[in-house]
């Protein structure tokens, strides 16, 4: 049996604080099986030892070697290079350091930001007193245990953390893997702090866009948005809402009760029963002085209910 | 030069499951009172201890049948009596409390319907006694640990930087140098207590389980610091190392009931092991694989050139194999797109684990050839040989030897450091100038020769794939160590390319391989010298088991050349004299 190897172009994207940044390029052969762990370690080792990534495990447990691979935010030690070759149709392949975070140096990126994230959702279980002295012992049903197992697999990779688009835009905004790390603990029944665990994650929880990127690359399936939706989805039980809480709640039964009476989400009436008359008032008025109002006034004026609502209205009922 | 200097009352070396259990110990023994520097050549939680598959055994139900002197048995024998009994009853009886300490830390044990803590079947155990959680045991430890660490101000984290030395003065520990691998300066921790807790040295061999992290560093940094290493020559060969990746198929698979298979469709086992099968412990099952293999009953993978064995677990059960071992599922889909539900998958035995290391008594204080204290210094984890494992560890023991040390040594180290506060420590400027004249001048700067440092590492990793594996004998030992100090001699002649100072990983790999060597001399010369066959270490030329001559662990030191010198110590012998193993 002859072996299969591909001859492969990795363009990889370096960075010193001396030379600034800049592309290498180095060409290597590898085999069906070969990681991209194992291709920079041979790229340091053979070519260019000056090269600088992180890696240890490789196997997609320590999350280290979190880097972007034609543009896709991937754990190198999961990926495959046969992968990527097959997946683009071609030879010549990217890396880069991940999104967001600061780079030091090549492929290593400051992780500072990410941990102050995670240490802010005091992830770790607040158990009761007696058990703690030994007075009592914990029982944990096998389906609590279930329900916190997805979210308990959290590497620390910073994938998801790097896509973000909210963590850009919003320094309230905990991320992605905050809110995976912080349910976990919410909805561990042995735990004695939900108030304060609220408090932590339920205002956060309401400024997430609900874009999917954290879901669509995080290397263990962990979901960070289910986090988030099953978060929000215990506000009822929050003792002081936030604005941004009070504010995301409202919102949501708007867009119900906008599907349910007219079929489809009705913008402006959704934005009017959010934050109510004189703010959007306010807001048009904000609008108009940009010199957009006169084409939101007409797509407002547009908006119809659709045809045989009557038929939603049963699936809501039902 | 102005010296970046940093005093702490406990010095931890590495982060894994022993430091990180260590330093949440010596909070909460002090109160949060002492100050504690965690130093790691890796980021926290990246430490290989995250890849432990299978379990933490502990004895948690003596009304179904389990007793600690079972367990206590089980783990003697499965050590072929190397092991310190005395340390082995601690271990035993304190690992109770270790995995309820864990639970009440908020680690998602594998439950009973009725909310109990779930065992399960594992290597050499006569009592299925493997706590367990999916089969990510080390990487739910690790974050329990880790998460609560946090909530104490006095610990910090000196993630990324790479021990070079143990600053030693008469016979007291007092700090280390290290490397902060972001700016490339050596930094002077001060300490009044210390411990090592720095993990293995997989990466000598080539077939292994283990991160390419793991290069021996702490024990190469005791040896030269003077400091035995006891037992080094017991390498332990994990059975199933997925080929050709080497990527670990937890032993929880065969506790789950997976077999192996060889050519002719045989449960081989059945030969070796009539009793426990696939389940014997670790160095029997190994031996058992690469017998089939010498013998022609092996496959063969044509790309890799590697001979395998098969593991079958498709009458495990979909369901099963869903809930207990889709970390393994997963790791054979995408490094072999091999489903373990419907294929058996190839398997052969890999480097896995150093039952040896940093000399260390019952309560992890390391000692020199002598038996006197290296005062304030600890070891704990797979770094320092407290002698429970002897000359073969059982699966699921290792997590539970971090643990039980971690949090021995974490609260004796400071207590003492307490009791000491007030001891002056000052820097050693001359042991610190040699450093920084050895690292910079001499490697960095060094003018070097031609050798490349990255081929000096992957010829001594063959070399000791080669000669110092399952099997060995007298010839394949002796070239091996004439091939160990050759590759020595070379590395004089290194030249490091990179001249940068920030993560300069061309310098940092450069040190590990030089620790790499050491630690393989060591393990090499102890090898040629036990001429029996005992646990992990078989000589085919000494097949048998030689307690009149060998019942007693190696010490190696640094002799004046750099090379190693052996002596002998006792092996603690309280409960049970040696009989024959037979499983």
């Amino acid at each position: 049996m002859s072996v299969q190897t591909y001859e492969v172009i990795f363009r990889i994207r370096r960075y010193s604080p001396e030379k600034g940044s800049y592309w290498q390029e180095y060409k290597l052969t590898v085999d069906r099986f070969t990681q991209f762990t194992e291709a920079l370690r041979r790229i340091k080792t053979e070519q260019d030892p000056s090269l600088a990534y992180r890696a240890s495990c490789h196997m997609a447990v320590c999350g280290s070697c979190g880097m972007k691979i034609n543009g896709e935010p991937r754990l190198a030690c999961k990926t495959l290079v046969s992968g990527i070759i097959n997946k683009y149709g071609s030879n010549v392949i990217t890396i880069e350091p991940m999104d967001y975070f600061p780079v030091i140096k090549d492929l290593i990126v400051d992780w500072e930001d990410f941990y102050t994230r995670m240490f802010k959702v005091k992830p770790r279980l607040y158990p009761a007193k007696e058990v703690l002295e030994g007075k009592g012992e914990h029982r944990l049903k096998p389906e609590d245990q279930r329900r916190l197992w997805k979210f308990a697999q959290c590497i620390w990779c910073g994938l998801c953390v790097s896509v973000c688009p909210v963590i850009r835009e919003d320094p309230e905004f905990l991320g992605p893997a905050a809110h995976a790390k912080g349910y976990r603990f919410l909805t561990d029944p042995r735990d004695t702090i939900t108030d304060e665990r609220f408090k932590i994650l339920s205002d956060s929880a309401w400024r997430c866009t609900y874009c999917y990127h954290c879901f669509s690359v995080c290397p263990r399936d962990i979901e960070p948005v289910t986090a988030i939706k099953k978060t929000r989805a215990l506000t009822k039980y929050v003792k002081e809402p936030t604005n941004v809480t009070f504010n995301g709640v409202k919102h949501s039964e708007a867009i119900a009760g906008s599907i349910k009476t007219t079929g489809k989400i009705m913008e402006s009436l959704v934005y009017l029963q959010t934050y109510g008359l004189s703010r959007s008032l306010k807001d048009l008025i904000f609008i108009a002085k940009a010199g957009r109002g006169g084409s939101l006034i007409s797509s407002i004026l547009e908006e119809k209910p659709v045809k045989n609502v009557s038929e939603i209205k049963k699936l809501f009922e039902g | 030069m102005p010296r970046d200097v940093l005093s702490y009352d406990v010095l931890v070396i590495g982060s894994g499951l022993a430091g990180l259990r260590a330093a949440l110990q010596a909070e909460i023994a002090s109160n949060g009172k002492a100050r504690v520097a965690v130093i790691s050549k890796l980021q926290v939680m990246r430490s290989h201890s995250v890849a432990a598959e299978g379990g933490t055994s502990a004895v948690l139900r003596p009304e179904e049948g389990d007793s600690i002197e079972l367990y206590m048995w089980d783990t003697i024998k499965g050590g072929d009596f190397l092991s310190d009994q005395d340390a082995v009853e601690r271990y035993c009886r304190l690992m109770t409390s270790e995995v309820l300490f864990l639970d009440h830390l908020g680690l998602p044990w594998e439950r009973r319907p009725d909310g109990r803590i779930d065992q399960r079947p594992f290597g050499g155990q006569s009592f299925p006694r493997a706590c367990y959680a999916g089969d990510k045991i080390g990487f739910f430890e690790m974050h329990t640990l880790y998460d609560n660490l946090l909530r104490f101000d006095n610990v910090d984290f000196f993630e990324e930087h790479f021990v070079t030395s143990l600053l030693i003065r008469d016979k007291t520990f007092y700090g280390v140098t290290a490397i902060d691998m972001k700016t490339g300066d050596l930094r002077v921790f001060l300490g009044k207590a210390g411990i090592i807790a720095t993990g293995g040295a997989g990466q000598i061999y080539k077939f292994t389980t283990n991160a390419r992290t793991l290069t021996g560093d702490g024990y190469a940094i005791a040896y030269r610091a003077g400091i035995p290493l006891e037992d080094m020559e017991f390498v332990q060969f994990h059975p199933t190392g997925l080929v050709p990746s080497g990527v670990l198929i937890t032993e929880a698979a065969r506790g789950e009931g997976a077999i192996l298979l060889n050519n002719k469709g045989e449960r081989f086992m059945a030969r070796y092991a009539p009793n426990m099968m696939e389940l014997a412990p670790r160095d029997i099952v190994s031996r058992a694989m690469m017998t089939e293999i010498l013998e022609g009953r092996g496959f063969k993978d044509e790309e890799s050139g590697m001979e395998y064995i098969l593991e079958d677990m498709r009458h495990i059960g979909r369901d099963r194999i869903l809930r207990k071992l889709n970390n393994i599922r997963e790791l054979a889909l995408r490094y072999n797109k091999i489903d373990i539900i419907e294929q058996p998958i190839p398997v052969r035995p890999a480097q896995h684990f150093m039952m040896g290391g940093v000399r260390a008594d019952i309560d992890g204080k390391v000692l020199y050839a002598d038996g006197t204290w290296v005062k304030g210094l600890w070891g704990a984890g797979e770094a320092a040989n407290v002698g429970v494992h002897g000359a073969n560890r059982l699966g699921s023991n290792g997590t539970g030897v971090c643990l039980v040390w971690g949090r021995l040594t974490g609260e004796q180290a400071a207590k003492y450091a307490l009791e000491h506060q007030n001891d002056s420590i000052s820097v050693p400027e001359d042991q610190v100038e040699k450093e920084e004249k050895r690292i910079y001048d001499g490697l960095l700067h060094g003018r070097g020769g031609g050798e490349n440092h990255y081929k000096i590492r992957e010829e001594l990793r063959e070399t000791m794939d080669k000669y110092v594996g399952i099997f060995r004998d007298e010839k394949g030992l002796t070239i091996a160590l004439k091939k160990i100090k050759e590759l020595k001699e070379r590395f004089k002649e290194i030249y490091i390319e990179d001249k940068s100072l920030a993560y300069n990983t061309d310098l940092i790999m450069a040190m590990e391989t030089q620790n790499m060597l050491d630690v393989a001399e060591v393990i090499a010369t102890g090898a040629l010298a036990r001429k029996e066959s005992r646990g992990a270490h078989y000589r085919t030329d000494y097949p048998k088991r030689d307690d009149q001559n060998f019942l007693k662990h190696t010490l190696a030191v640094m002799g004046p050349d750099g090379s190693p010198q052996l002596e002998y110590v006792p092996v603690k012998i309280v409960y049970w004299l040696p009989v024959e193993r037979k499983y």
